[in-house]
């Protein structure tokens, strides 16, 4: 932590308010409190409508959420937060009910909190620094409960607060990419009173934010909000602009583009390249999410729709295959299937997700790894070959690692299958821009700056890191735009210099 | 004029020597070098369940970046696969069209499972044979050595079910009864069997007290067992037999091919002595066979095998004994 961000945070924690309220409960009293539990539709229902999973904390439970927060003098959560939102402010304005001026404080550094709130891995982010989580053992103040409470109480109150943008300087930007990355950065751009652009290469903004996450995880009109507040910035969206083939990064400079910010994510799908992969009504989970949550194919009345399945076996342990089964349920599958090769300690999904989806009776089948598909005459898949596996070794990364066992092979029908085994970086931008270096994984090659080979190309998000949560992306994202503008500042001083 | 051809599992080599899956069979300049010096075939390198799992392990470690993304890697052993497919499927096609000798695929593996549908892959890319190269280390104590010795006749029926191209086995002497593996294994269908496989072992450096590499090359010393186990089973097989390990100069090729090998793989040789060591192995051959006035291989070939001496049990324990007590302490 900076040297003056303690410094900052020393004096704000030594504000009256933050002194008075610490005094109104005994550190030992709140330390007893026991934590909150979120809302939830019941799982029998839930999983029969796309309706949000979530519903929130009334006030009541913010506040003695909040009040288990001890406001620490050193606040490990933050460190624990890429964005460093300011938690501790913001959860005990929560706790003297000025939730507008939570709202406030988390803005400061988070562009979309309602966002966050919903889709954020606490537990492995703020929470797992929590005071209670390091020291006392106890469950974490739910942050990310708090966070979405503030910002759906702002949004509620109809008293949005646009964050404030400096005057303009007409210097030209473009974002490559509407997702969490681009939007973030397009923030801090616009607050700088840059003139900025996102292009989108799909119909709709928000990038993964609407494509990947099913709407009964994060409902589209929340992105949208967040969005609005961007338009209101003064930030411009072209949709249906794909960088690269509908113009080049050559033909936007020349339209007066000073630097660009690369957040064109990771949406090239990976398969398992087994046999009968090929087959009909075999997905990858990009195309089922994206088909599903942004072009309708789960409506009557659209032209290209998904065919919805008795027996949906998903591939995959990570969130994205939590939300393709999860979908499948709500879609009608009588017996939905997590299909995984190692066992649910190992999985790479949230933890609440993966609750989440057992109380919604999905079908755990790990240890389980396809090895082949079956289909019938007209091509279309109806049994995968699963064989058993045992945990071996562990792996660099520390998991044990998935041992088929020989002859161990065995049939079930599935009538859908979606393959959610990881995806890759979007190779367009890379394949374009000439002399832009890559990493062997096909990702953007970045400094610290977030500033690839080529000078005026930043990059940040899943181009960057392969795959990585809303809030990493965010937070490259917000780095990239504190580096850009120091390097078009320098630039242009050079230039007047010349 | 001398006849040096050869046929060798269905496939018409101009002389009995094979380079094997090694280093010096992995990149087209490689292989382009050994044909330049003679060489009848190639296998090529052999692709590793266990090097793919190492490569896996030794991105992860450089780029520490992604340490953290798991959902990313989850399944990231499968591009590396893809990968390694892809870059042997394009080595094959490359040979294909470069070379004018047979070009014999290799796939080093401890199980069927998913190698099947790679083999497959190998075979449309043009491969004319297939080496299936099988060491399953008995290091499981729940198996008994029947059961390991059913898993090497799944693998080879399982692969055998879906290629047309020939399917030759290589395998370790490491068999309670080898000769009866040998012959069980020839009437699977394959169309030969080579004899034998090295596999690494490890050693102790007992200064640095670490675990390190043993030699990894045959000596000229090693091509004693698999002459005896060609010369005992030659005439017993219903497929070609490939002798190597140990194959260094042409006196070992030509026993090799007296106790009725049909080609000798060599790869140790070529790496102490370089490429141009070929043709000198087949200048020995051919003066031998001018010396003796063979003007082919069918000449001689077998001609001291098991079933043409008068007593096969020299090659098993009398001879044994016999050496002994002609050496004095």
């Amino acid at each position: 932590m900076a040297e003056n961000q303690t410094e900052y945070y020393k004096i704000e924690r030594a504000q009256e308010w933050r002194a008075e309220i610490r005094k109104n409960i005994k550190v030992k009293d709140r330390t007893e409190m026991i934590r909150v539990k979120m809302l939830e539709q019941d799982p029998l229902i839930r999983n029969k409508n796309g309706l949000e999973v979530n519903l929130g904390l009334t006030e009541e439970l913010a506040v003695t959420e909040a009040q288990r927060c001890i406001d620490c003098p050193d606040p490990t959560c933050i460190t624990g937060c890429p964005v460093n939102i300011y938690i501790p402010k913001f959860i005990k304005k929560i706790e003297i009910r000025d939730f507008l001026g939570a709202a406030q404080v988390l803005k400061e550094t988070n562009s979309l909190p309602a966002v966050c709130g919903r889709v954020c891995p606490q537990e492995k982010q703020c929470e797992n620094s929590c005071f209670y989580t390091i020291k006392l053992n106890k469950p974490p103040v739910a942050i990310g409960f708090l966070e979405r409470f503030a910002a759906d109480y702002e949004r509620n109150s109809g008293k949005i607060n646009i964050p404030e943008t400096a005057q303009k300087n007409n210097i030209k930007v473009a974002g490559i990419g509407s997702g969490p990355a681009s939007l973030a950065w397009a923030t801090d751009m616009a607050r700088m009173g840059y003139d900025v652009t996102v292009f989108e290469a799909l119909h709709e903004i928000g990038g993964v934010l609407k494509y990947g996450i099913p709407e009964f995880r994060l409902p589209n009109s929340i992105v949208d909000i967040e969005i609005n507040n961007l338009k209101k910035m003064g930030v411009k969206f072209v949709t249906n602009f794909v960088v690269g083939k509908t113009a080049s990064l050559d033909d936007l400079r020349e339209q007066g583009f000073q630097a660009f910010f690369v957040a064109s994510g990771a949406g090239l799908p990976r398969f398992m390249d087994i046999p009968g992969e090929n087959s009909i009504n075999i997905f990858s989970s990009n195309e089922y999410l994206t088909r599903i949550n942004l072009m309708g194919a789960a409506k009557d009345d659209y032209d290209t729709p998904v065919p919805f399945g008795k027996n949906v076996a998903v591939i995959g342990g990570g969130n994205t295959a939590m939300d393709s089964v999860r979908t499948a349920k709500r879609l009608g599958a009588e017996r939905a299937m997590i299909v995984y090769r190692r066992t649910r300690n190992e999985m790479p999904a949230r933890v609440e997700e993966v609750e989440h989806a057992i109380e919604e009776q999905i079908e755990f089948m790990n240890l389980n790894n396809p090895v082949s598909y079956i289909a019938d005459q007209k091509g279309r898949v109806t049994k995968m070959v699963l064989q058993k596996m045992v945990l071996g070794e562990p792996d660099s990364s520390g998991r044990r690692s998935p041992v088929p066992l020989e002859g161990s092979e065995y049939e079930v029908d599935v009538d859908i299958v979606v393959v959610a085994v990881g995806v890759s970086p979007n190779p367009l931008i890379p394949a374009s821009v000439k002399g832009l270096e890559t990493t062997k994984w096909g990702t953007i090659k970045v400094n610290e700056q977030f500033q690839s080979s080529i000078e005026d190309i930043f990059a940040g998000g899943d181009i960057v890191r392969g795959g990585a949560t809303v809030i990493l992306a965010m937070g490259d994202g917000r780095k990239a735009a504190e580096n850009m503008d120091i390097y078009i500042k320098t630039t242009l001083k050079h230039k007047s210099n010349d | 004029m001398i006849d040096l051809s050869v046929q060798y599992a269905g496939l018409f080599l101009k002389n009995p020597i094979i380079a094997a899956a090694s280093g010096h069979t992995s990149s087209l300049e490689h292989l382009i070098e050994l044909e330049k010096n003679g060489i009848a075939a190639v296998v090529l390198k052999s692709l590793f369940e266990e090097e793919i799992i190492n490569e896996f392990h030794n991105t992860l470690d450089a780029d520490d970046q992604f340490q953290s993304n798991i959902e990313f890697l989850d399944y990231y052993d499968y591009e590396l696969k893809k990968e390694n497919v892809n870059r042997y499927i394009k080595l094959i096609k490359d040979a294909k069209q470069k070379l004018n000798i047979p070009v014999i695929a290799s796939i080093n593996c401890v199980s069927a499972g998913e190698w099947t549908p790679y083999a497959e892959k190998f075979e449309e890319a043009g491969a004319d044979a297939l080496e299936l190269n099988i060491f399953i280390l008995p290091s499981d104590n729940a198996k008994t050595s029947i059961d390991i010795e059913n898993d090497y006749f799944k693998i080879i029926n399982s692969i055998k079910e879906k290629l047309s191209i020939p399917i030759t086995v290589k395998i370790s002497p490491f068999f309670t009864n080898v000769s009866e593996i040998i012959q069980k294994t020839s009437k699977t269908g394959i169309s030969g069997i080579v004899l034998f496989n090295r596999s690494y072992s490890p050693d102790f450096d007992i200064e640095k007290m670490t675990l390190n590499t043993s030699n990894v090359f045959s000596s000229p010393n090693d091509y004693t067992l698999p002459l005896r186990f060609i010369a005992m089973n030659s005439k017993k097989v219903s497929c070609s037999l490939a002798a190597s390990t140990g194959i260094h100069d042409g006196s070992a090729l030509i026993k090799m091919l007296l106790a009725g090998a049909d080609a000798v793989q060599i790869a140790s040789c070529i790496y102490l002595h370089g490429s141009t060591h070929i043709n000198k192995m087949l200048v020995e051959l051919e003066t031998w066979m001018n010396s003796k006035n063979y003007l082919n291989i069918s000449m001689f070939k077998g001609k001291l095998s098991g079933e043409n001496i008068e007593n096969p049990a020299e090659f098993e324990r009398v001879q044994f004994m016999k050496y002994f007590s002609n050496h004095e302490i």
